[in-house]
């Protein structure tokens, strides 16, 4: 009797195994990283993927978390001036999320929130003691600032499906990109349930010329600022020379 | 509380496949990207006023920044590199000639370098609680609108009184009780004997000034020196520029060391465009009257004062704004 139910759970377990296994999600990027060079005016990537039968993708691009301050001016005597600050630990620094439909007809609000997919479902953690309504205020700001920056986005019907296998999506990047390690995610969804999830993490750092000052600058800082002196000196000096001679 | 209406991004936002023929630059330290040619003319306009009208631009350099979208830290602290290269030539120059008073030079200097040391303390402490955008503001309100006014009205007067040579002359040097301070000494280039706290606290201001608004301060010392001083103005310019080379050098220093805020880059092209501008300017600002290019200047000036405090009291389109905990903007 024991070893039948014994049998019957291994059994079961291994049913499920392939079961999860059939419904396998295979992802890769255009480039294994953003590479911020001089030129650099903002790149976009390409996510490509493929599943096996039918399903709802939603792709989720969280960057590095770091501190954020939200300051509020206020009019003091005609001028605008910077008043209550809050500051939110590690928020994400970008955030994009693509889905193939409306998240709301892929699954439950519930689950949205316990993966934390889309912009409102963010994790912003904050010390302030300002009332709950306020700090409610801030974090709207928080996401409207970025989104104007266009590091967070909602873009849903981005995600373009073939034939229920193969789907694609660009996760663009602007610009003003933080650099960090970002991790790209793919969830699908079937009949409102998540069965598969795939994480690749992707960095974006600086290259060149521009990543060495960088470095350089924050590693080196009395010997950057020594170099920015000699360079405006030798500078300064050369445009005396030549000019004097024509 | 919300937006009123969205507005673009400042930061241009193209997508970018191969190389780009647009000549953006990507600024390591700003972090943004921004026309190359752009901060080019931009640094020719500037070195091309500064040129004609003999000043060191900087005061009209780091509003431009700002408008253009530069995090004003990064602009305060590139200015002032910018301005070591635009006064450098003009210093050796002056030297040259012998117009450098170098122990009015020094004293300005020793306070220089405690006024700028105490200024970037003072910018290090006001970004951290989030203020450092608007005092950088109404500090170029304010002296802009009262050295601009002065200009203009000191111009005006002295246009009048080419038309009208009977009017009164205004005495050049009163004896004050600022004659009447301690610690005397002999300045001899200058022909003068009055108290080195003086231009030591000269010095001190116009370094403070020079690490919070990115700029030389020659607007303010060189009248100082000449108002409140006394000096003959055939050393004024020589010995504030001598000054304004090593005090915006020590603000260089102590903003890459504070802040981070200085970018090679950016300065660079600004300078590259201001050296050629300013030649250009000198060469145009020889035909010109004088008192006709001091009321110009005066009424750019004013300019530049009026678009700052517009910034200041117009309605912002978001109220909040964000900054990066203990990072840039």
């Amino acid at each position: 009797m024991i070893l039948a139910r014994l049998l019957a759970i291994v059994l079961g377990l291994l049913v499920s195994v392939s079961a999860a296994q059939s419904q396998r999600l295979a992802v890769d990027l255009s480039k294994s990283e953003v590479a911020i060079s001089t030129g650099f005016t903002g790149t976009e990537l390409l996510l490509f993927g493929a599943t096996e039968g039918y399903g709802d993708i939603v792709v989720t691009v969280v960057g590095p978390r770091r501190g954020e301050v939200v300051r509020r001016k206020q009019r003091i005597a005609g001028i605008w001036v910077n008043q209550e600050s809050v500051t939110f630990k590690s928020a994400p620094a970008y955030y994009r999320i693509a889905a193939s439909k409306p998240l709301k007809q892929i699954t439950s609000p519930a689950i949205l929130d316990q993966l934390q997919i889309g912009v409102a479902e963010i994790d912003l953690v904050t010390q302030s003691r300002r009332p709950t309504k306020e700090v409610a205020d801030f974090r709207d700001a928080l996401i409207r600032n970025k989104k104007r920056l266009l590091l967070y986005s909602e873009d849903i019907s981005d995600i373009k499906i073939v034939r229920d296998l193969l789907f694609r999506s660009t996760i663009p990047f602007p610009a003003n990109v933080p650099t960090g390690d970002y991790e790209v995610t793919v969830h699908l969804f079937d009949a409102g349930k998540p069965i598969s999830q795939v994480a690749t993490s992707l960095p974006v750092r600086k290259v060149g010329l521009g990543a060495q000052l960088y470095s350089f600058a924050h590693a080196h800082a009395p010997w950057y600022g020594a170099l920015a002196i000699v360079i405006a000196l030798a500078a300064g000096w050369l445009a005396g020379v030549i000019f004097r001679r024509t | 509380m919300g937006a009123k209406r969205q507005r673009p991004a400042r930061t241009e936002f193209r997508y970018n496949t191969g190389y780009n023929l647009t000549m953006q630059i990507y600024l390591p330290i700003a972090e943004m990207s921004l026309n190359a040619l752009m901060l080019l003319g931009l640094g020719g306009m500037v070195g091309f006023l500064s040129g004609m009208f003999g000043v060191g631009g900087g005061f009209l350099m780091t509003p431009l920044l700002i408008f253009i979208g530069v995090p004003p830290a990064v602009a305060v602290g590139t200015e002032a590199n910018q301005v070591v290269a635009a006064s450098v030539s003009g210093a050796l120059a002056h030297w040259r000639r012998g117009n450098v008073d170098f122990r009015m030079g020094a004293i300005l200097l020793i306070g220089g370098f405690v006024g700028s040391s105490l200024g970037v303390w003072l910018f290090t402490f006001l970004r951290s609680i989030g203020q450092i955008d608007f005092v950088i503001a109404a500090s170029y309100v304010l002296f802009l609108g009262i050295i601009g006014v002065l200009m203009v009205g000191e111009s005006v007067r002295a246009w009048c009184r080419a038309r009208n040579p009977s009017a009164p002359r205004r005495k050049l040097h009163k004896h004050t009780w600022l004659h009447g301070l301690p610690f005397k000494m002999r300045f001899r280039r200058s022909k003068l004997y009055i108290s080195a706290l003086l231009p030591l606290f000269i010095g001190i201001f116009v370094g403070v000034l020079a690490a919070i608004m990115g700029v030389g301060g020659g607007f303010v010392m060189v009248p100082a020196m000449i108002y409140l001083l006394g000096m003959p103005t055939s050393v004024v310019v020589g010995t504030s520029l001598f000054q304004i080379v090593f005090v915006t050098a020590n603000v260089t220093f102590l903003q890459s060391v504070n802040n981070q805020t200085v970018d090679i880059v950016l300065a660079l092209l600004l300078i590259v465009g201001s050296v050629i501008g300013a030649q250009i300017g000198a060469r145009v600002g020889g035909r010109l009257r004088g008192e006709e290019v001091r009321i110009a200047l005066g009424l750019i000036v004013l300019a530049v004062c009026a678009r700052v405090a517009w910034t200041l009291v117009v309605t912002p389109d978001d109220v909040f704004s964000l900054g990066q905990a203990g990072g840039h903007r």
